[in-house]
């Protein structure tokens, strides 16, 4: 299992990340992040939901109400360009700290 | 016999409860719950262990509700600096609008220096104060 803070400070790179291979829901982004980790990386999951909201109000992502084939209501939330310049910078930054510790990481096998 | 649609009414009215607000953001959630429970019933267990699960998932409602407050209030609280901010902008316009047209009338007098004297740096503080609270917003 991955460490609660981790899993925190994770949360909107991975929505964002998954959100650019287009519009999705609550359920399924939760599901996929699970599917994608093997299982080790999980949210509480209604946990999702503020993070989702906050990424909303702060003018990142945006949604809407539709349905699913069963004709269940479904919010689905979708990239704005603003989403798509705070994934550049999460991925930039998420790659320099990647680096760094495989750098490291490397140096005490030598 | 476990009726699930009372189940999941409970379940909702302990949202209410807790403060979580309706329509948005409990409907959000159900819908959640209710993918969740199908989901687990498919996957061979009887209604009431899949909603026990669903439900434990899902977490404490008073937990979400603190969650959902938060992001409540910075929304809020970006949106106060930003009408600040406008509320500025329009303060410091009304200054400058009765300061322009008296130097265009009587030239430079007293009253003309003191409406540009304000009127400038509010509306100088009030478009700075918008522009902080935009940035905030995406911060």
């Amino acid at each position: 299992m991955i460490r609660k803070e981790l899993v925190a400070a994770s949360a909107e790179p991975l929505i964002l990340s998954l959100l650019s291979n287009g519009e999705s829901y609550g359920y399924a982004i939760i599901q996929e992040v699970k599917a994608r980790s093997g299982g080790k990386l999980q949210w509480t999951d209604g946990m999702l939901y503020p993070v989702l909201h906050r990424m909303e109000n702060r003018g990142l992502i945006k949604s809407r109400w539709g349905e699913s084939e069963t004709g269940r209501k479904r919010k689905y939330y979708s990239l704005k360009r603003d989403g798509k310049t705070a994934m550049a910078k999460h991925h930039e930054q998420w790659s320099l700290v990647h680096s760094v510790l495989a750098g490291l990481q490397k140096e005490q096998f030598v | 016999m476990f009726d699930l649609e009372k189940a999941i009414a409970d379940w909702r009215q302990q949202m209410l409860t807790a403060g979580i607000k309706t329509p948005v953001p409990l409907e959000e959630l159900e819908n959640h719950l209710r993918e969740e429970i199908e989901r687990q019933v498919k996957s061979g267990l009887t209604e009431q262990p899949a909603l026990e699960i669903s439900v434990r998932r899902i977490g404490q409602p008073e937990m979400l509700h603190r969650e959902f407050k938060k992001s409540e209030r910075t929304f809020m609280k970006r949106t106060l600096i930003i009408l600040a901010g406008v509320f500025g902008v329009l303060v410091g316009m009304a200054l400058l609008m009765p300061a322009a047209h008296l130097y265009k009338e009587q030239g430079m007098v007293h009253n003309a220096v003191v409406g540009f004297g304000w009127g400038i740096p509010i509306v100088l503080l009030g478009a700075s104060t918008t522009f902080y609270g935009f940035n905030k917003r995406k911060a």
